[in-house]
């Protein structure tokens, strides 16, 4: 996919602010050519009258010059200043826009296709790929717009003076942007790809050194796995050693065929002088200005590297979003559900799409409308498994589950979501205040409905005693809460939602047994009429419940028909 | 060795030292290159001069256009070397940090390391210490470039125009002074913002993170607007905190205009009365800009302080997790013939987290070679809490455990010749035997064979295409969960333990594969301790005594006591 289309840069609300700041990038080069080009003639322009004896002195119009030369100088200071704020918003406009963009094409693929089997932060990823992309504008598009228009301005304006002078700078221009800065950008296209798969198994590596920590300790394997982590390290910085060398040497490339075209022009122009068709002023004006012309080639070979940059960011984002989610769509609208709002589960068999592993073999149970149940097992045995089928995050392989009576199949996560609400125990606590993390559960609580959800998750003495009550920050992923607290925060969000189905995943844990008691107390008086299931394996909650079932060897049975 | 480390070697200056002839290499290559770079400018300007008002021809002038381009080739070759060489020394830096990183993590094992969040101590290693190149190889030799270069051109200004080294003399120190001022208010705007930027700066991350949440609470439309909403916010609160913050290099690009148009108007005015030469007057006005650009440069690379600063601060508290207090285990211990270990003795043992309740209270019991032990117990009552402690990854508060060889007397570095399979072993990417070797690097064919027969490896082994040499693919993908845990017990037999301690070996699998597994643990018991952490009623039943852990209390049975019971 094009790099350009893909980035949005040509969307009606990015076009403009896109174009501005191309507009001021260029002049502010042209200001700063303008500066030294007329800074150039002035001097030679004085000393050229100055030797010409008093006549020429006093025709000497040094008024004119002086003040083009504080224009251009104004005129630098502002253009630079307001190209870094306009392209830099631009930037972020880009990056914002891909981002919703991303966000919107993610949504539906989630959690399935989200999870990273190689120990990377695969959603942080998403983070800098969408920066990569949003700064290709400022970092590649901008530097080679730049040079392409303001190259031909600066070749014209010397060929204005001098026909062969505009020449030599257009063909200096143009060697810096052809075959160096591309050669640049052709040489490290490989060298960056490579160097993003190496980073990618180098951090997959470390991912898998921390979580094997102590294996590694006990098998005396340590002191080897820190060689070839080492090793792995040596390899990458030799990639970002090349890719470093190849954009100063060429930087320093571009510089020196600067000189040798000033040093041509010099030659041109002092023929020309010599052929009475220049002034011997107009010398160092040509020298100057072709100097100052090549400022704006320096960034070139950078710019490429950007590029690859960009594009590998955008395959990346391209071929993320474009996954098909693991649990298709319902291809008509979901249909009224019907009560009574039963679940049934027949035959159930199901393991993860990335492996073998069986969670449920045949399982199968009926839940009815009203009942509380309680679900127990050993961990690991797939009781958090059963929640991610029950709200369609991941198919399963055969069976059956009906709710309502109706396929469960005809029927997205969204729409379960109106009936069925999850306090599970992986949720996700969003970085704002307690009072941010309710209302998104339910934005029209008011103060006094969210206390008294407060209370019956036994959470409100706590909010009461925080300096800023409600309004007290949680902190990133809930950071600033323990672990028992932010499982009564996701319990109150679930509360919240006044949903007919409730499914708690271990609500109590980390609790002392009175604190459980008064919240499995409070939250059954609560919601008397509501259907819940309990996953636990703490056996105090098991008299609050109607029955139990029991998971065990991917089956799920009543209680005591477990052997 | 780096543990000895003071904690301000953490600090950029103590890493810095690291590196030094590096760093010093490239500031002096870089001050090379700046006095060829002020010859190249001083030769170009008399050869304009030259040409222009002197009416000398161009043949006469060609030694000196070779000496021009000569100097500048020389100048841009020293500087490549001198970023290379600043590049080198972020490297090396970088290298280093990671390693001794790392071999402090091994040295703080599983538990401590545990106190931390694990994703916090991955993007330390990565992102924090890549932090640290760009400033090592950009901020220090620009700091040091932006003394050098300027006193420099200030020099030969000097020689040639008082006027004009008046004017840069006075802008130059200026400058900073004023940066400083406007890069002070620009960081009160910010401090007032801190927080509304960072949560709406990460807030694309933590929507990522919590789509499945959204998606469960029914609010995916709306996070796709509030989405929307918060980065339009962000760019915005970014930008007000910008437009003050590019007023710093505003300010350095107004002194630099000023000075250049200053230079310029105040030669013309001489130049036309006759009262200096052009040459002088046209190598100013080439001086002028190169005497702010390393100041430009360095304040480019401002932020890279920043990051590196923040990544010490990070480095620093990985660096403060305290040690495991055992023997170091990182280096491979030679092997001596030992006496086997007869018994293990635990008494007293307590053992708990940063100020919780203790995991594990006042458990004693003995474990004796021959004897397979099971440690039973619900999930979360202590039995992870114990196989830490015999693996000694974790220290207890009180009690201690003591090995006894057969002669009665105790050992010292007995933990050195445990063996350990936990729940998820590591699969690295490799063959079957690259696998096996990682416990025993030289281990021959032959050990290879003896240990997968003990641990019922071979079987499968021998009927994967390629046997020993099959690639087990990412993470033994190529493999079953049966498999991968009989691969891991054949590893941790190789190095010939005496003692074995496993978790939850037979979770996940089939009953016919924990069938096996459970066997494989029985046969292994014959010559050693052997410790399993289970729920299973297949191993459970194969065991000679069981330790019940109950709510951090332990009672051990012997399994005529348990058949009982």
């Amino acid at each position: 996919m094009n790099l350009l289309t893909f980035s949005g840069l040509f969307t009606r609300a990015l076009r403009w602010p896109a174009l501005l700041g191309l507009a001021l990038a260029c002049v502010a080069a042209l200001a700063n050519f303008g500066l030294l080009f007329l800074s150039g003639w002035l001097l030679a322009g004085a000393a050229c009258a100055g030797a010409a004896g008093l006549a020429a002195q006093q025709a000497f119009n040094m008024m004119l010059p002086a003040t083009g030369v504080r224009f251009f100088a104004t005129l630098r200071i502002v253009t630079r200043y307001l190209e870094r704020l306009v392209t830099h918003d631009a930037s972020l406009r880009l990056t914002g826009h891909l981002r919703v963009w991303t966000y919107t094409k993610l949504a539906p693929l989630a959690p399935a296709r989200l999870t990273d089997t190689r120990g990377g932060d695969l959603l942080s990823r998403f983070v800098s790929d969408t920066d990569r992309v949003g700064q290709f504008y400022t970092e590649t598009v901008i530097p080679f717009a730049r040079a392409i228009l303001c190259g031909l301005v600066f070749a014209l304006i010397s060929g204005i003076i001098l026909k062969n002078s505009g020449y030599a700078l257009a063909l200096g221009v143009l060697i810096c942007i052809l075959p160096v800065s591309l050669g640049v950008g052709l040489l490290s296209a490989p060298r960056l790809r490579a160097l993003t798969t190496q980073r990618g198994d180098f951090q997959a590596e470390l991912a898998d050194t921390l979580a094997g920590l102590g294996e590694y300790l006990t098998l005396g394997a340590a002191d080897a796995r820190i060689q070839a982590l080492d090793a792995q390290q040596k390899t990458l910085q030799r990639t970002e050693r090349y890719l470093a060398g190849l954009e100063s040497g060429a930087r320093s490339l571009i510089t020196f065929i600067g000189l040798l075209t000033t040093l041509s022009v010099v030659m041109l122009a002092v023929q020309a002088f010599h052929q009475g068709m220049l002034s011997a002023a107009e010398i160092p004006m040509l020298a100057l200005g072709c100097l100052a012309a090549f400022d704006v080639a320096q960034p070139l070979p950078a710019a490429c590297q950007a590029f690859t940059r960009a594009r590998i960011a955008a395959e990346r984002l391209d071929a993320a979003c474009s996954a098909t989610p693991c649990v298709p769509a319902p291809a008509t609208p979901a249909p009224a559900l019907h009560t009574p709002l039963d679940l049934t589960v027949r035959d159930l068999s199901f393991h993860y799409p990335n492996s073998q592993t069986p969670i449920l073999h045949h399982a199968s149970f009926t839940i009815r409308q009203g009942e509380r149940v309680a679900l127990v097992g050993a961990s690991g045995l797939g009781k958090s498994s059963l929640i991610s089928l029950l709200t369609r995050f991941y198919p399963y392989q055969e069976g059956e589950i009906t709710f309502g009576g109706q396929d469960l199949r005809l029927f997205s996560t969204e729409d379960l979501a109106k009936t069925i609400s999850v306090a599970a125990q992986n949720f996700h606590l969003f970085n704002g205040t307690i009072r941010d993390t309710l209302h998104l559960a339910d934005p029209t609580a008011d103060d006094a409905h969210l206390h008294g959800i407060l209370r019956t998750v036994q959470l409100d003495e706590f909010v009461q005693q925080a300096p800023h009550k409600l309004d007290t920050l949680i902190g990133d992923e809930g950071m600033a809460l323990s672990g028992g607290q932010a499982r009564r925060l996701v319990l109150a969000q679930a509360l919240l939602r006044n949903t007919p189905w409730l499914i708690l995943d271990e609500p109590t844990e980390g609790l002392d047994q009175k604190t459980e008691y008064a919240l499995m107390q409070g939250l059954l008086s609560a919601r008397p009429d509501a259907t819940i299931l309990c996953i636990t394996h703490r056996r105090t909650l098991i008299p609050f419940m109607d029955r139990t079932l029991t998971l065990a060897d991917g089956q799920i049975c009543p209680a005591e028909e477990v052997p | 060795m780096q543990s000895q480390h003071s904690k301000n070697d953490w600090q950029t200056a103590g890493m810095a030292r690291r590196a030094k002839g590096w760093l010093a290499g490239s500031v002096t290559l870089g001050g090379m290159a700046a006095v060829l770079f002020v010859l190249h400018l001083t030769l170009l300007a008399g050869l304009i001069d030259d040409l222009t008002f002197h009416s000398v021809a161009i043949a006469a002038e060609q030694h000196l256009l070779i000496l021009i381009a000569a100097s500048l080739g020389g100048s841009l070759l020293l500087q490549w070397l001198a970023d290379r060489a600043g590049m080198q020394a972020g490297l090396r830096i970088a290298a280093l940090v990671r390693q001794d990183a790392l071999r402090h993590l091994f040295r703080v094992g599983p538990v401590g390391c545990a106190t931390l969040p694990a994703g916090r101590i991955l993007t330390t290693l990565t992102e924090g210490i890549d932090a640290l190149e760009p400033y090592f190889a950009q901020y220090i030799p620009r700091a040091a470039m932006m003394v050098i270069l300027p006193a420099l051109i200030l020099a030969v200004v000097f020689h040639l125009d008082g006027w004009s080294f008046v004017i840069l003399a006075c802008t130059g120190p200026l400058i900073p002074v004023f940066m400083a001022l406007v890069g002070y208010s620009a960081q009160g705007i910010m401090d007032r913002q801190w927080m509304q930027l960072v949560v709406l700066g990460s807030s694309f991350l933590d929507s990522l993170r919590g789509l499945s949440t959204l998606r469960q609470l029914g609010q995916t439309q709306a996070s796709i607007t509030r989405m929307a909403a918060a980065t339009d916010a962000h760019r915005a609160s970014t930008l007000s905190v910008m437009k003050v913050a590019f007023l710093t290099s505003a300010v350095l690009e107004f002194f630099s205009s000023l000075s250049i148009a200053l230079v310029a108007v105040v030669f013309g005015a001489r130049l036309l009365s006759g009262t200096v030469d052009f040459r002088s007057a046209f190598l100013v006005l080439l001086l002028a800009p190169e005497y702010f650009m390393p100041l430009r440069a360095f304040s480019a690379s401002y932020h890279a302080r920043q990051n590196a600063t923040a990544a010490a601060a990070r480095l620093a508290d990985l660096f403060a997790l305290p040690d495991m207090q055992t023997t170091d285990r990182i280096a491979i211990q030679a092997e001596t013939p030992l006496s086997p270990i007869e018994k293990l003795v635990c008494s007293g043992l307590t053992a708990g987290y940063a100020d919780n309740i203790p995991a594990l209270q006042d458990l004693s019991c003995t474990l004796s070679r021959g004897l397979l032990t099971v440690v039973t117990g619900e999930s979360g009552a202590g039995k992870t809490t114990f196989l830490r402690l015999i693996l000694g990854f974790l220290q207890p508060s009180s009690g201690s455990i003591t090995a006894y060889e057969n002669t009665g007397l105790p050992l010292a570095d007995w933990q050195n010749r445990i063996a350990w399979v936990p729940q998820r072993p590591i699969m690295t990417l490799g063959t079957i035997a690259d696998i096996l070797r990682l416990a025993k690097p030289d281990a021959t064919q032959a050990e290879l064979r003896a240990a997968a027969q003990q641990a019922d490896a071979l079987e499968f082994i021998e009927t994967l295409p390629q046997g020993f040499e099959t690639s087990v693919g990412e993470r033994g993908a190529c493999l079953s969960g049966g498999q991968i845990k009989r691969l891991a017990l054949a590893r941790a037999l190789l190095r010939n333990p005496d003692i074995l301690c496993l978790d939850e070996p037979t979770s996940d699998l089939d009953p016919a594969s924990a069938q096996r597994v459970a066997q494989a643990i029985r046969r292994c018991a014959a010559h050693r301790i052997v410790l399993v952490a289970t729920h299973h009623a297949a191993l459970i039943a194969l065991a000679d005594q069981t330790l019940h852990i109950s709510q951090g209390h332990g009672e051990i049975f012997s399994a005529n006591q348990r058949a009982c019971a």
